[in-house]
């Protein structure tokens, strides 16, 4: 009997990544507000991503587990976060939010590491992805026009995320790698 | 004979016309007023950010006070963001309103309102509830908001009298009280 194909939850992971990644940046660079980003926060990137996440346990993907969960957990939170500054439920300065993106930047400069073993796509996604939080940093702390700077550079992080979305689906459609994501940086 | 004095002192006054002056000053915001409120609402909207600016575009809040109310505006986005008493403005471009002598009013404000301190810009506009133009000074700061920049905190005072040197006397005097003692 043949073994049932099995989807693969990078896919879903990489798309509410991107898109909510991808929304938040419209907003930064003031093309849009901020309702939008909320409810993808909570659905897209959060809910569908996170679950994505934990259906990578049982590929026995030990990166794509903690990374779709944790950034699941991350839109969930930012969304929770600013719904609770509209109830007055635990509000949230935006120093607080400040030093929330802090703690990202150092989890997300752990998986960094990892990515540099996987491809160079999902390597160079999350170098801009890091970089992306640096600069949420810095404008979070003192330099506000890094909003605008984070915005165009994390749109270009969103887009990559979506070809490594692209890679692992059209493969599948067209029976051959059609985009290709490159070598590891650390082989 | 004191008392006699006193009571045909008041009698003068109102005569003179003074009194009313005297009266209707508990109903007009003074200029360290305005610098105190518009501080408060920049930390309030970094405190609580975009979802604080419902609060601002409400009438009746605490940012409508005398004949004085704070407003909001994105320098960056030239849209007016919170306006308690025009709600017709809130979403609509602001860098093309001019005053009556042809003011930009906005472009100035947010050249004076990305200064350390803020700063005063004069114009024409309608004072609430008297339906006619008056010279109003507002003032004008930054309002550090998570996830935007650009963002300006307002309010101002409606006075034909006081002189730019006075107005920015008054910001020296809130933010740098160490100079100005209490007597």
């Amino acid at each position: 009997m043949a073994e049932q194909k099995l989807g693969n939850p990078a896919v879903v992971g990489l798309a509410g990544f991107g898109l909510t990644t991808m929304v938040l940046q419209f907003h930064n660079v003031g093309w849009m507000g901020m309702g939008p980003v909320i409810w993808l926060g909570l659905i897209f990137g959060g809910l569908a991503q996170m679950i994505a996440g934990l259906q990578e346990m049982k590929t026995g993907n030990n990166f794509g587990y903690c990374a779709f969960t944790a950034y699941g957990c991350f839109w969930i939170s930012l969304a929770l976060l600013l719904i609770g500054n509209h109830y007055n439920l635990y509000t949230s300065s935006k120093t607080d939010v400040g030093w929330f993106l802090i703690a990202w930047t150092g989890f997300t400069a752990i998986l960094w590491i990892g990515s540099m073993r996987v491809s160079n796509a999902l390597a160079t996604t999350f170098t801009l992805l890091l970089i992306g939080f640096v600069l949420l940093d810095l404008a979070h702390f003192g330099y506000p026009d890094l909003t605008v700077v984070a915005g165009y550079e994390l749109m270009v992080c969103a887009a990559l995320a979506w070809y490594v979305m692209a890679h692992i689906i059209f493969a599948d459609l067209f029976g051959r790698d059609v985009l290709p994501v490159g070598k590891p940086w650390i082989g | 004979m004191k008392i006699k004095h006193f009571v045909g002192l008041i009698g003068l006054m109102i005569c003179s016309g003074t009194m009313p002056v005297l009266a209707a000053d508990a109903d007009t915001a003074t200029a360290e007023e305005v610098i105190n409120k518009v501080r408060a609402a920049a930390r309030f909207l970094h405190d609580k950010g975009f979802s604080g600016y419902a609060e601002i575009n409400n009438r009746d809040s605490r940012w409508v006070w005398k004949d004085s109310y704070v407003f909001v505006y994105d320098c960056r986005k030239d849209r007016m963001i919170a306006h308690p008493l025009r709600p017709d403005l809130v979403g609509r471009p602001i860098m093309q309103i001019t005053d009556n002598s042809g003011k930009f009013i906005f472009k100035e404000l947010c050249k004076v309102g990305s200064e350390p301190h803020g700063g005063w810009v004069e114009y024409s506009w309608t004072k609430p509830g008297a339906g006619r133009l008056s010279r109003k000074a507002s003032y004008a700061m930054t309002a550090d908001v998570s996830f935007a920049t650009g963002i300006q905190v307002g309010a101002g005072i409606y006075d034909e009298n006081i002189t730019l040197p006075e107005l920015n006397k008054a910001i020296e005097k809130v933010f740098d009280p160490a100079k100005y003692p209490a007597l």
